[in-house]
């Protein structure tokens, strides 16, 4: 049996298991002095002058570094996705004249002794502050009258995408209906919180960094941008990564100052970020909301869509601050066939923390607007929700499909596979649709109210520009595969392994995977928006792919016979039809060992192939979740009954995995419906960063969970493989919304936002009464 | 800073330190001991990820301040296994995927080590309960219950 496809354990498990994971916090180096960023109390002051004297008088403190102390002219942090249009209000690697969030770097305090002891000497840089009126809001942000961000205006860009005449549409439309939906600022919160060392290393004359990042190939190309040194100078190195969501996927500030300071320091240093840190200099999501107006007729069908979508950027661009704004409003119609589309996409800078995407990018505003609107729209014309959708939904006979939008980073939106009816189908015939709502009437007589909504989506998975993989044989025997691809718990030694074993048919147990070592992948570009296995998988496979032609073109003088004549089964070279005669592929690498003349028709000493692969465009992923809820109409608590997702990530390689991606994200998105914000004054103050007051989900907060899989292969790579780690947490808000909307239809309440926590569905319950 | 003499038997052997005041039991199983299995991710009690036993009981090594445990006896994820050998949590954690990046792993480990010792048979809702102060981000809980299901069977337990 192929390993591919099985729902086969973890290698990386067992050495987690017995407490040999190595975070980056675990890492002790020679030497190491620890670091602790000083930073903004403010959300927005000048800063009239830093006076360090005190600290740099204490015998422990190594260096301490404002922004004078930086090279000349350092460009700010770039954003990679910004569009002519976008002004550049990029975020100074440290704060120099002005800060503008709560938590920006502003000096980097170095410390022999530990990180107690840093934290105390860090308390003696005085910053010289002249608070200036703040804006938290994107609403107050755009107030003639409001405090200014940057300069000239806080609104940052303006990005516009239509199809068809929507105005026209709209106007000739039977029915419209308007309302405004808002999804609150949440964040990705791995466990795990940043963490960067790094050690100058002088034979290399330049740097070793060990950070736990997403993206450790685009750390090093920005340390050699910022550095000014040549490639070969700079090793990053992701070890085990606690996490990540979105969260790490980009470059920060801390790394580049901490690289600039490597030199000067001479010795390793370390910083670990606390929770608190965490929640002001890590990134956000999501905030974002949509003013829409929809017109359709009498049978629900949506003709056209007006969205005005605001975001919320905080106080920087960051790298890839703009696919928040583009993916909300260009993946709002989803699965619906909508023909005529005005989408209009604010972004809007306030003295917060920068928003960059995170688990589900866009996406999940997208589809909370989206199927509240078609639940809205069904309500109004008298039928069910499901046959609503149905009705909108494009046929399983349209891929490929042009939607007609695109953007500078991720070109033009093509839908590539799928049968979204199918999967509405399946979903709701999973959630027990016609029994619940008979149980439903029932428990409303009861005075008992529980409620039924579908979350549909489709998302953009498998994005490029493209991944490397590496397959190398040993004389061993055992079959090394690097990746630039790297891990954060998805799980990639274990899926990446058992592509390797289905192409040349070794042991499971002799693949061994490395990952998130720059020196030991020449390229690479890191995980995120569902991309190892479709992209990084695509390359291992076509790596592997040429390592069976080499095997087989070295096994052919070894086995007297013409390649024509071979294949590789079961990790042996055979003579076809004549299994007996047949050599392993450990005795083919031996085989081209040096040391030795190279069998004829070979040029190389050995047995060794790598692919970058570039996808030709992106996938489309998509799911179906159905949730019930039952509502507290007296308190406002919503309580979750039982989650279904149907879901289509194309081909699975461990469906056990793919299960556990989805229900992480489901978990990421219950507490999106229900429980998370990270909420400001409107001074920018934080008044939740700590884990007591900012609510992850827990245990108790999960329903009864049901996973399915629908596997509609994208013809798009040779596996059919679309992505998987981001839907649980896009489809699952809408579908919980929806859910507490239905519940409370009786009462006629409007549920147009998250988090539905007791006091906003109270709220909405009061509002309509 | 004056420092104290603490003599803490962790994982079965007495280690005697001298330790300022201040220092958590985290960090000195962390930094001192280099006992790295014991994670720090919030730091104010309320994610579980350094969950310890001190004297047979589960403890956030974050909330402890190492004075506070001398003369205890302190087990973390390191004192659970036996060489190479995986013991019957971790063994189910692996056979039912209850672990993504694993940075929460150690903490639920010794949570669930607490709970199956005082109650072998736990039922699906005394897992629940047991298991509501540990945060994981990646899993969604769902494989973790199993989990703890397939370790009580493994355990000789269950029905």
């Amino acid at each position: 049996m192929s390993l591919f496809g099985a729902s086969i354990r973890r290698k990386e498990d067992p050495r987690l298991l017995q407490g040999n994971g190595r975070y980056l916090s675990d890492i002790k180096l020679h030497g190491m002095v620890h670091a602790v960023f000083v930073r903004s109390p403010h959300a927005h002051a000048l800063i009239r002058g830093v006076d360090s004297s005190a600290a740099a008088a204490d015998p422990r403190v190594v260096c301490v570094l404002t922004a004078d102390d930086l090279p000349a002219g350092l460009p700010p942090l770039p954003c990679i996705d910004a569009e002519e249009t976008t002004k550049p209000f990029n975020q100074p690697i440290l704060a120099t004249d002005k800060v503008r969030f709560v938590g920006e770097p502003v000096a980097l305090v170095v410390v022999e002794g530990d990180r107690y002891i840093a934290e105390d000497i860090a308390g003696l840089v005085d910053v010289d502050y002249e608070p200036l009126p703040a804006v938290s809001t994107a609403e107050a942000a755009m107030a003639p009258d409001a405090p200014l961000v940057h300069f000239d205006s806080n609104v940052v860009d303006v990005l516009e995408y239509s199809v068809g005449d929507a105005a026209s549409a709209l106007a000739a439309a039977p029915h419209t209906l308007s309302e405004r939906f808002v999804t609150q600022r949440y964040a990705g919160t791995p466990l795990e919180t940043r963490g960067v060392i790094v050690e100058w290393d002088e034979p290399r004359r330049g740097l070793t960094m060990w950070s736990s990042t997403q993206v450790p190939h685009s750390l090093k190309a920005t340390l050699v941008g910022y550095l000014g040194l040549p490639e070969n100078a700079v090793r990053v190195i992701a070890p085990d990564v606690g996490g990540a969501f979105g969260v790490k996927l980009q470059p920060y500030p801390e790394e580049i100052v901490l690289g600039l300071a490597a030199e000067q320091v001479g010795r390793p240093i370390k910083w670990v970020e606390d929770r608190y840190e965490h929640f002001l200099a890590s990134t956000h999501g999501r905030e974002q909301y949509h003013d829409v107006e929809v017109g359709y007729d009498d049978d629900g069908r949506i003709l056209a869509v007006h969205d005005h979508a605001v975001t919320n950027t905080g106080a920087y661009l960051q790298r890839l601050t703009l696919v928040e704004p583009f993916i909300g409003v260009s993946m709002l119609s989803g699965p619906y066939v909508i023909e005529h589309q005005q989408l209009v996409s604010t972004v809007v800078m306030t003295n917060t923390t920068p928003l960059n995407p995170f688990r589900g990018v866009g996406h999940v505003q997208a589809a909370f607007t989206m199927e509240r609107i078609v639940d809205l729209v069904a309500a109004a014309v008298g039928v069910d929700p499901g046959e609503v959708r149905k009705r909108n939904m494009f046929s399983k006979d349209v891929f490929p499909l042009h939607r007609g939008i695109g953007n500078v980073l991720a070109g033009e939106i093509i839908y590539d596979s799928g049968d979204y009816q199918e999967c509405l189908r399946r979903a709701m015939a999973a959630a027990e649709w016609d029994d619940f709502r008979r149980e439903q009437e029932s428990a409303r007589a009861e005075g008992r109210y529980m409620g039924i909504g579908i979350g549909f989506f489709v998302e953009e998975t498998g994005l490029g520009p493209y991944e490397s993989g590496r397959v190398r044989v040993e004389p061993s025997g055992q079959v090394i595969v690097f990746t630039g691809a790297c891990s954060s718990g998805q799980g990639h030694d274990t899926v990446l392994a058992q592509i390797t074993a289905d192409e040349l048919g070794v042991e499971f147990d002799d693949i061994v995977v490395m990952h998130g070592d720059t020196d030991l992948v020449a390229s690479g570009v890191g995980t995120y928006a569902s991309r190892s296995a479709p992209i990084g998988g695509t390359a291992v496979r076509h790596a592997a792919g040429s390592i069976k032609e080499q095997a087989i073109r070295i096994a052919a003088e070894m086995l007297e016979a013409s390649p024509q004549d071979l294949e590789l089964i079961g990790g042996e070279v055979r003579v076809k039809g004549s299994p007996a005669s047949s050599v392993s592929l450990a005795q083919v690498a031996g085989r081209v060992a040096p040391g030795q003349p190279l069998p004829a028709g070979v040029d190389e000493y050995t047995l060794d192939a790598t692919d970058v692969y570039h996808p030709p465009t992106n996938t489309f992923s998509y799911g179906c979740h159905v949730a019930t809820v039952e509502v507290d109409i007296d308190s406002g608590v919503v309580t979750l009954l039982r989650h279904v997702v149907v879901n289509d990530s194309g081909t699975l390689i461990n469906p056990l995995l793919v299960d556990g991606q989805v229900q992480g994200g489901v978990a990421l998105g219950i507490g999106g419906a229900l429980l998370e914000e990270i909420v400001y004054g409107d001074d920018g103050q934080p008044l939740n960063a700590n884990f007591m007051d900012y609510l992850v989900p827990a245990i108790g907060n999960m329903p009864e969970m049901v996973v399915e899989h629908m596997i509609v292969p994208t013809p798009l790579n040779a596996d059919g493989m679309k992505g998987a780690g981001e839907g649980g947490a896009v489809g699952a808000p809408a579908a919980i919304a929806n859910a507490v909307a239905d519940a409370v239809l009786p009462f006629g309440a409007k549920i147009t936002e998250t988090p539905l926590g007791p006091e906003t569905v109270y709220r909405a319950l009061q509002d309509a009464s | 800073m004056s420092d104290h003499a603490v003599t803490i038997r962790v994982n079965g052997v007495d280690r005697s330190e001298s330790v300022p005041a201040r220092l958590t039991l985290a960090d000195f199983l962390r930094e001192r001991l280099d006992l790295t299995a014991t994670h720090l991710a919030c730091e104010h009690g309320m994610c579980g990820a350094c969950t310890v036993l001190v004297d047979g009981e589960t403890a956030r090594a974050c909330l402890l301040l190492t004075v506070q445990a001398d003369g205890s006896e302190v087990t973390t994820l390191e004192g659970l296994t036996e060489g190479d050998k995986l013991g019957p949590i971790e063994q189910a954690f692996w056979a039912k995927h209850g672990m993504q990046c694993g940075f929460c792993t150690p903490g639920f480990v010794l949570t669930i080590a607490e709970m199956l010792d005082d109650n072998p048979n736990p039922t699906r809702e005394e897992i629940i309960e047991g298991l509501g102060g540990n945060l994981c981000r990646c899993t969604g809980y769902v494989k973790i219950v199993e989990a703890v299901e397939e370790a009580v069977s493994l355990r000789g337990g269950g029905a």
